[in-house]
C-alpha cells in the first residue's frame, strides 16, 4: 500500500504541477495544449543545466527560465498575432518535443539521452519507505493549496476566472483580460517547468528524448477533468498516475501474457471516459473549443 | 481575388516568421542557420530526385489534408489525423493478411476499402461523443492518436509480427509485390490517380454541393443552420466520417505502396503535418495541391539531413512545429480564432 | 458649480464608422439626466466612452475637475464613474458576493474567506433593498435582480456618476417603476446619475434634464424636463421629418408614437373573414431549459391572416414558445398542428416544408452567419429543402440572392462581402427576404426590431402587415408593449411560462402589465 501511494505519488507530482498550469490558463480563457512542450522543456532543460554547472538550483532555474519563456512566445502569438490557441499550443509542443530533440543531438550528438550528475534533494533514508520523495513532491499539496487560494480566495483569482468566463465584465471594472493570460501563462511557465524538472531531475535523473510521452497532454485532460478547479485536477492527475501504476503492476504480475500496450493505453481511454462522463455530467459543450468560434 | 492574395500574402509572412525562430534556435544551438536552411532546401527540392521524393510525402499528405479541411469546414477540430491514419494502415495490413489466396487486384481493392473504414471508424467514435454528448474533439482525437500508435506497436509485434523480422522496428510481413500499389520510390499510377480522384472529389463536395455550403455555414455558426433546420448531427458525422475515410486511404497507401509492409511507427508526423496543410492553405482543396507539394519536400528533406548533410533531422519537426503556432495568426477565417466579443 | 461629468467635442470612430460625432455636453451634480436617441444614434458608445471602456477619437471628457483618459476604465472608475450596461456584465458562475467584490479597487480585501465575503456584502445588499443571499449564483437570478445586483455593484465603491445604459429594456412596468424610484433616491443621495431611455414616458417620469443623441450628434441638451413637451422630444429624437427615415415607411401618427414611446397606442381591431387556424398549440408542457424557463399547459391557435402579439417579462417562456413550434425541443405533454398536419414529433426541417418561418431571437448568432458571404446566409434554407449530396450552382445561387436582396431594399455592395458588412437593418431585411417567401404559411418573428432605427423598424411592421393582409399567420414575439399594442391583433400575456391572459384591442396598460408580473 505505502509502495502504491509513494510510486502514484512519484508518477502523479510532475504531471500535478503541469496541470495547475493548466489550471490557471484555463481559468484566464486559453485552452493550453502546449502543455507538453512546455514540460518537456522544462525536463531537458533542467537536466543539461545541472549537467552543464553541476547545481541542481540552477537545473531548475533553467527549467523555469525556458518554459516560461515559451509561455510568454505563446501568449503573444495568441492575443498579440490573434492566431488559434489550440493549433498554437499544438505547435508550442511541436517545438518543445523538436526542439528538445534537436537541442540534445547539438550539443551531446546522436545519444538522444543526458545523465545530471545529481537530482533534487529527496527525504533520505531516514523516512523509510518515503524517503525516495523529493521536495517537489513534498511542496506539492502546498502548491495546489496556492493555486486553490489564489483562484478561489483572492480578488486576483476572481479577475483572472472573470477574463477567462466573460472578458467584457473583466473590461468594464478595469481588468485587461489580455494582461490577466499573460500574467496565468507566465505562472503557468513557472509551474510546468518545475514539473518537467521533477519529471527528470525527481526520477532517474535522465532526460531522453519524447520522455513525456504525453503526460503533459494527460496533464491538460487531468483540467478538464477537474473543470478548471485545482484540487479536482489534482485528484484526476493522481488518477491518472494510479491507473499507469497498476498497469505496472499487472505487467509484473502476469508478466508476457499482459497485454502491454493495452494497459499502456489506459490512461487514454480514461480520459476519453471521463471527459465524455464530464460533458454528459455537465449537460453538453460548456467546455467545448467550438463554443470559442465567432458566429 | 484580392482578398485570397491576402490570405496568401499572411501565410508567407507568418511562414518567414516561422522560418526566423527556426533560424535563431539553430545558431543558438551552434550550427550556421544560413547552412541549415541551404540543406533543407537542397534536401527537398534541389538535389538529385528530390522532387521524385517530394511527390512520394506530398501524395499521402495531400489526401489527409482533404479530410482536414471538410472537418475544419464543418467546424469540427478533427485532430486525430494520425491515429485514422495508422488505422487506416492496420486495415490494409489487417485486409491482407486476411486474403492470402484471393487474386491480387481484388485483394489490393479490398486493402484499400479496408483502411477507409478502418479509419473512418476512428473518426466515427470521437464525432459521436461530440455529436451526441458534447465531448470535446480535440481530446478524443488527440488520445485516439496515443491509442492507436499503441495499437499499432501491439499488431506488429504480436498478431501481424513478420516471424523472419528482426532489429528494433517491427513490422508485418512483407506484402506481395503484386498486391502493392507502388514500389518503394513511392510514385505510381494507382497513387497518383488515388491521390487526383480523392482531390477532385473533396473539391466537388466543398464547392459544389449542398453539404459544402451548409458544412461551412455550420463551421462558422452552428446555430444559425439549426434554425435553418439542419440537423447538425448528420452534418458533422459526415465530415467525421469522410476526414477518417481520407485518413485511412492515406495510411493504407503508404502501407501498399512505399513502405511495403506495416511498421510500427511509420510516418510519425504525417497527421500534423496533414492539419497543417489544410491550415496554410487556408482550407481551401486547390491551395493544398501547393502546400501538401511544399510540405512533401519537407518531409524528403527530414531523411536527407541526416544521411547526406550529417545534421539533425528534429530540425524538420521543429519546422513544422514553428509553422504551427504561427500559421493561424490572421490567416484564417475569423471563426477560428478567439472571439473578440463586441456586444453593443 | 463644476459639472459632475462634461465633454468636449467627443467623437468616436470605428474604422470609417463615425458613431459618435463632437459632441459637447456638461451635466449639473446631483440630477438625474436623460439621454435619448433612436437605435444606432450613438447612445451606447456615448454612455461606454464617459465609463472609459472606449478611447475618444478627438475631444475630451471631464470627470469634476480630473480630465479622463481614454480608453482607462480604471481612471473613470477612480474618479467616481460607473457603468451599468444594457446586457449585463457579471460572469454567470460567480455569487453575488463575489460579483460585488471582483470590480472592487483598493488594497483592502485583496483576500478574503468565503464566509468574510458574504458578512462584507450582505449589509451593502441589504442597504439597497436588493433581496437575495450573497452566496446566490448570478446565473440562478431574475433578471431584475441581476440588474440590481449589477446596481449594487457600481455603488459598491465610491459612485458619484451612476451611468446606466437603457435600464428599462428588460423590465416589466412595475419594476421600471421601483428603478425609478430607486434612482430617485440615489439621486436625493448626491449621486449623478446619467440614463439612457428609449422611451419619452420615461424620460417624462425619471429625469431632470434631457438630452437627445441623433445620428452621433447631439441635437439639443440637457435641457430641463420640466420645460419639454413630449412632442418636442419627439421631434428632436426623430428629426422633422420622419417620413425620410426609411423609404418604405408610411408611418402613422400612432406608428410614431409606437416608436418612440410617447403614447400607448390602443391598437386596431383588425377584422379577418373566415379565418381558420394556420397553427394549433394544444395543451404543452415542456422541462425547464438551461435557464429555468418552460412552459406550462399552454394552449394556442394562431388564425390565417392574423397577428398575434405575445407580451411578457423576458424569461417567461418566449424562447420555449418559439422552440416548440421550431420542433426543437422536446414535449413533455401537448401537441402541435401546423396548417391542419400534426407535427409533433417532426424536425424543424419538415416543418419549414410545410411553411413554417422562423426569425429567431438572435439576428446576429441565430438568425444570420456573421462571417459568411450574404449569399449562403440566403440560400441556407433553400438548400436545406435538398439532399445534401445534390449538386449546386453557386452562381445562380448567387443570382437568387442578389435579386431577392434588391426586392427587399437590401443596401449591399455584394453577395460575396460577409453578412457583418451590413447594418442591422439591412441585415434584417435580408433575415425578411429569407424566410417571408411565397411558400410561407406562418411566420414566427422573435424580437424583429430590436435594435432597429426608425425607418427599418418602420419596414419590418410594413412588411408584417402586408403578410398578414396576403392570409399569412403571423406570431410576434416583442418585450416592446409600444410595437405590440400597435400591431398586434390579438395579445397573450405569458407569464411563468402559463398565458397569463389574453387580450383584444383596444389594449389597457394597465391589465396587460397586472398580467405580465402575474397580478391578476
Amino acid at each position: 500500500m505505502i509502495d502504491l501511494i509513494v510510486a502514484v505519488l512519484r508518477t502523479g507530482t510532475p504531471m500535478i504541477y503541469v496541470a495547475m498550469a493548466g489550471v490557471l490558463a484555463q481559468r484566464a480563457g486559453v485552452w493550453n495544449l502546449g502543455l507538453e512542450g512546455l514540460m518537456i522543456t522544462g525536463a531537458c532543460a533542467s537536466v543539461v543545466v545541472t549537467e552543464q554547472t553541476g547545481s541542481v538550483a540552477l537545473g531548475l532555474a533553467g527549467a523555469i527560465a525556458f518554459s516560461v519563456l515559451l509561455s510568454a512566445l505563446l501568449w503573444l502569438v495568441i492575443e498579440k498575432l490573434k492566431a488559434n490557441p489550440i493549433i498554437a499550443g499544438l505547435g508550442l509542443t511541436g517545438l518543445g518535443l523538436g526542439g528538445t530533440d534537436f537541442g540534445i543531438q547539438a550539443v551531446y550528438g546522436s545519444e538522444g539521452a543526458v545523465t545530471a550528475p545529481a537530482g533534487i534533494p529527496t527525504l533520505g533514508p531516514g523516512f523509510g519507505p518515503f524517503g525516495v520523495l523529493d521536495l517537489l513532491v513534498i511542496a506539492m499539496p502546498v502548491m495546489v493549496f496556492a493555486v486553490w487560494f489564489l483562484c478561489r480566495r483572492t480578488r486576483f483569482g476572481l479577475r483572472l476566472t472573470a477574463s477567462g468566463e466573460h472578458p467584457f465584465a473583466a473590461r468594464s471594472v478595469g481588468a485587461d483580460p489580455a494582461r490577466m493570460r499573460l500574467i496565468a501563462l507566465l505562472l503557468g511557465g513557472v509551474l510546468a517547468g518545475l514539473g518537467g524538472a521533477d519529471l527528470s531531475l525527481g526520477g532517474l535523473d535522465i532526460f531522453s528524448t519524447g520522455m513525456t510521452a504525453g503526460r503533459g497532454f494527460m496533464a491538460f485532460s487531468a483540467v478538464i477533468f477537474g473543470a478548471g478547479h485545482p484540487v479536482g485536477a489534482a485528484f484526476a492527475a493522481l488518477f491518472f498516475a494510479l491507473v499507469e501504476f497498476l498497469g505496472i503492476k499487472a505487467q509484473l504480475v502476469f508478466g508476457e501474457n499482459a497485454p502491454r500496450d493495452f494497459v499502456l493505453m489506459l490512461p487514454y481511454i480514461a480520459t476519453v471516459l471521463g471527459i465524455w462522463i464530464s460533458a454528459r455530467l455537465r449537460g453538453g459543450a460548456l467546455l467545448s473549443a467550438t463554443e470559442m468560434r465567432d458566429g | 481575388m484580392r482578398a485570397r492574395l491576402l490570405a496568401v500574402g499572411w501565410a508567407m509572412a507568418f511562414i518567414a516568421l516561422a522560418l526566423i525562430l527556426c533560424g535563431i534556435i539553430f545558431q543558438a544551438s551552434g550550427f550556421s542557420a544560413p547552412d541549415m536552411f541551404a540543406s533543407i532546401l537542397d534536401g527537398a527540392f534541389l538535389s538529385d530526385g528530390a522532387l521524385l521524393h517530394d511527390l512520394r510525402w506530398a501524395c499521402p499528405l495531400f489526401v489527409s489534408a482533404t479530410g482536414v479541411i471538410v472537418a475544419f469546414r464543418c467546424g469540427y477540430f478533427n485532430v486525430g489525423t494520425q491515429g485514422q491514419f495508422y488505422l487506416g494502415g492496420i486495415g490494409a495490413a489487417v485486409a491482407v493478411a486476411m486474403l492470402p489466396h484471393a487474386p491480387a487486384v481484388l485483394v489490393t481493392l479490398a486493402a484499400i476499402l479496408a483502411g477507409m473504414a478502418f479509419g473512418a471508424l476512428w473518426a466515427f467514435w470521437p464525432g459521436w461523443l461530440r455529436i451526441r454528448s458534447g465531448t470535446d474533439e480535440v481530446i478524443t482525437t488527440l488520445m485516439g492518436n496515443f491509442i492507436a500508435v499503441l495499437l499499432l506497436v501491439w499488431l506488429t509485434s504480436g498478431p501481424l509480427k513478420d516471424p523472419a523480422g528482426s532489429g528494433q522496428v517491427t513490422s508485418s510481413p512483407p506484402i506481395p509485390a503484386a498486391i502493392r500499389i507502388s514500389t518503394d520510390t513511392g510514385v505510381s499510377g494507382w497513387i497518383i490517380a488515388l491521390t487526383v480522384l480523392v482531390g477532385v472529389v473533396t473539391w466537388i463536395l466543398v464547392n459544389r454541393t449542398a453539404f459544402g455550403v451548409l458544412g461551412g455555414l455550420a463551421g462558422r455558426n452552428p446555430v444559425m443552420v439549426t434554425w435553418q433546420g439542419a440537423r447538425l448531427s448528420r452534418l458533422g458525422l459526415g465530415a467525421f466520417l469522410f476526414s477518417g475515410a481520407t485518413a485511412g486511404l492515406a495510411g493504407a497507401m503508404e502501407v501498399l505502396g512505399p513502405d511495403g509492409r506495416l511498421v510500427s511507427g511509420f510516418s510519425p508526423g504525417h497527421g500534423f503535418t496533414a492539419v497543417l496543410i489544410a491550415l496554410v492553405a487556408n482550407l481551401s482543396v486547390s491551395g493544398s495541391v501547393v502546400v501538401a507539394l511544399f510540405f512533401g519536400g519537407l518531409a524528403s528533406a527530414s531523411l536527407y539531413l541526416p544521411v547526406i548533410a550529417g545534421l539533425p533531422s528534429a530540425a524538420i519537426d521543429m519546422v513544422n512545429a514553428a509553422i504551427a503556432l504561427f500559421i493561424t495568426a490572421r490567416s484564417l477565417p475569423a471563426w477560428l480564432r478567439l472571439p473578440k466579443r463586441n456586444r453593443s | 458649480m463644476a459639472s459632475a461629468l462634461a465633454c468636449d467635442g467627443l467623437t468616436v470612430r470605428f474604422g470609417a464608422f463615425t458613431a459618435l460625432s463632437a459632441v459637447s455636453l456638461s451635466f449639473p451634480r446631483a440630477q438625474i439626466h436623460a439621454v435619448c436617441g433612436q437605435n444606432g444614434a450613438g447612445k451606447t458608445t456615448f454612455a461606454r466612452a464617459c465609463a472609459g471602456l472606449l478611447a475618444p477619437s478627438e475631444g475630451s471628457i471631464r470627470i469634476g475637475d480630473a480630465l479622463l483618459r481614454g480608453g482607462q476604465v480604471k481612471d473613470a472608475r477612480a474618479a467616481g464613474v460607473e457603468l451599468v450596461h444594457q446586457s449585463f456584465a457579471l460572469p454567470p458562475s460567480f455569487t453575488i458576493a463575489e460579483a460585488m467584490e471582483f470590480g472592487l479597487t483598493g488594497q483592502r480585501g485583496a483576500v478574503f474567506t468565503r464566509r468574510g465575503l458574504q458578512a462584507r456584502w450582505q449589509p451593502h445588499l441589504d442597504a439597497l433593498g436588493v433581496e437575495a443571499k450573497p452566496s446566490t449564483r448570478i446565473r440562478d437570478l431574475p433578471v431584475e435582480t441581476q440588474q440590481a445586483v449589477e446596481i449594487a455593484r457600481a455603488l459598491a465603491g465610491n459612485a458619484r456618476v451612476l451611468i446606466l445604459d437603457e435600464p428599462t429594456a428588460v423590465l416589466a412596468p412595475s419594476a421600471a417603476a421601483a428603478l425609478f424610484q430607486r434612482l430617485t433616491r440615489l439621486r436625493d443621495s448626491g449621486v449623478t446619475i446619467l440614463i439612457i431611455l428609449h422611451k419619452i414616458r420615461e424620460v417624462l417620469a425619471v429625469a431632470d434634464t434631457v438630452s437627445v443623441l441623433r445620428g452621433g450628434r447631439l441635437i439639443t441638451g440637457p435641457d430641463a424636463v420640466a420645460d419639454l413637451t413630449a412632442g418636442r422630444i419627439a421631434a428632436a429624437i426623430i428629426g422633422h421629418s420622419p417620413a425620410k427615415a426609411g423609404d418604405a415607411a408610411t408611418e402613422t401618427a400612432e406608428d410614431i408614437g409606437a416608436l418612440v414611446g410617447t403614447d400607448l397606442p390602443h391598437g386596431h381591431r383588425h377584422t379577418v373573414s373566415a379565418p381558420h387556424a394556420i397553427a394549433t398549440l394544444a395543451g404543452i408542457t415542456t422541462k425547464p431549459a438551461a435557464d429555468g424557463q418552460s412552459l406550462q399547459d399552454i394552449s394556442l391557435t394562431i388564425g390565417a391572416g392574423e397577428i398575434l402579439g405575445i407580451a411578457g417579462v423576458e424569461g417567461n417562456g418566449q424562447r420555449p414558445l418559439v422552440e416548440v413550434l421550431a420542433g426543437l425541443v422536446p414535449l413533455t405533454a401537448g401537441s402541435v398542428t401546423l396548417d391542419g398536419t400534426a407535427v409533433t414529433g417532426l424536425p424543424l426541417a419538415a416543418r419549414r416544408n410545410l411553411g413554417l418561418r422562423i426569425i429567431p431571437f438572435e439576428r446576429n448568432t441565430e438568425g444570420l452567419s456573421l462571417s459568411s458571404p450574404l449569399w449562403e446566409n440566403f440560400a441556407a434554407r433553400g438548400l436545406l429543402a435538398k439532399s445534401a449530396l445534390s449538386l449546386i450552382n453557386p452562381s445562380a445561387l448567387r443570382r437568387a440572392a442578389h435579386a431577392a436582396f434588391q426586392s427587399w431594399d437590401v443596401r449591399f455592395t455584394s453577395v460575396d462581402n460577409p453578412a457583418r458588412s451590413l447594418s442591422g437593418g439591412n441585415a434584417q431585411k435580408v433575415i425578411l427576404a429569407r424566410e417571408m417567401d411565397d411558400a410561407a404559411k406562418l411566420i414566427i418573428l422573435a424580437q424583429p426590431t430590436r435594435g432597429l432605427d426608425l425607418g427599418a423598424t418602420a419596414f419590418v411592421w410594413q412588411a408584417m402587415r402586408d403578410a398578414r393582409d396576403r392570409g399569412l399567420g403571423l406570431i410576434l414575439i416583442s418585450s416592446d408593449l409600444d410595437e405590440l399594442f400597435d400591431i398586434s391583433d390579438r395579445l397573450v400575456v405569458l407569464q411563468g411560462g402559463r398565458v397569463a391572459g389574453q387580450f383584444a384591442p383596444p389594449y389597457d396598460l394597465g391589465r396587460v402589465g397586472a398580467a405580465m408580473v402575474g397580478d391578476h
